[in-house]
């Protein structure tokens, strides 16, 4: 179901999407995107450079959320925009959850505005700052 | 390292094709075990397939820019996707650096990119922020 120009209202909230983001999903990632930074798929390298293990992309995190943006939104057509900081990592066996509220919403031009983040169950946040705007039909 | 000489520079990385195979590994990817989103669709953010990587690759790859890549965060990230791609599609992309500044003993740079369509149309913005440390 896509959202339309009557239907959305400001506070409304995206559904939340959590996922567990496992080593094996990293790594297919890197492959997928080919971003083969060695902090993403070599233990060993990443702790090396001072982090606690290897960490998830801060991509991948972002894919996530643009996904649950779009599950709400009715498609991921309608994502206009999506801007994030990287605030703390993910690391393997994490889940995280997406999540979003909207702020604005013009009639005129069928957008809506949203806050948009991402935590970790350890109680990181992920993803701050963050913003976007999703395409609303009539 | 970058300083504020280095702004206005621009990178071209012409004729990145969406690979359908790839972005269905892509797509894959982003749902972990569970199921793919939109089977089929090309997920907005395989931009960083097309647009984000070829980019900054160059940005990467300029001397004179010297960016520490041992040392560099990807700070933050955006999008606005002016229209879905699909495979097969083929996209010119662009990026300029748009900002550098020092603070607390690190180095922002700002970079602006931009994917266009063969039909000259926009497909894709975006800005990167990376942190030099």
């Amino acid at each position: 179901m896509a959202l339309t120009r009557e239907s959305v209202k400001v506070g409304d909230e995206v559904t939340p999407l959590s996922r567990t983001v496992t080593q094996e999903q990293i790594s297919a990632y890197a492959e997928a995107s080919g971003d083969v930074n060695p902090i993403h798929v070599n233990e060993e390298f990443a702790r090396m450079v001072g982090l606690p293990g290897t960490i998830a992309h801060g991509m991948l995190n972002m894919a996530i959320l643009t996904e649950a943006l779009s599950r709400w939104a009715g498609g991921s057509d309608r994502v206009a925009s999506v801007r994030v900081r990287f605030s703390k990592p993910l690391l393997p066996g994490d889940t995280i959850t997406c999540t979003g509220k909207v702020v604005e919403v013009d009639e005129a031009a069928g957008i809506a505005t949203l806050e948009v983040g991402a935590t970790s169950d350890r109680g990181e946040n992920v993803l701050t700052n963050g913003r976007a705007t999703v395409r609303l039909s009539d | 390292m970058p300083d504020e000489s280095h702004v206005g520079r621009r990178y071209s990385a012409k004729g990145q094709q969406v690979e359908g195979d790839r972005a269905e590994r892509f797509a894959q990817a982003i749902a972990g075990g569970d199921p793919v989103a939109e089977p089929g669709a090309v997920p907005p953010t395989y931009a960083a397939v097309y647009l984000m990587f070829p980019a900054l690759g160059q940005i990467f790859g300029d001397a004179e820019v010297g960016l520490n890549l041992a040392g560099l965060i990807h700070g933050e990230q955006g999008f606005e996707f002016h229209r879905p791609v699909k495979a097969g599609d083929v996209v010119d992309s662009e990026a300029e650096i748009v900002s550098v500044e020092s603070k607390r003993g690190m180095t922002f740079v700002g970079v602006d990119m931009r994917a266009t369509g063969s039909d000259g149309e926009p497909v894709c913005s975006g800005h990167a922020l990376l942190i030099s440390r």
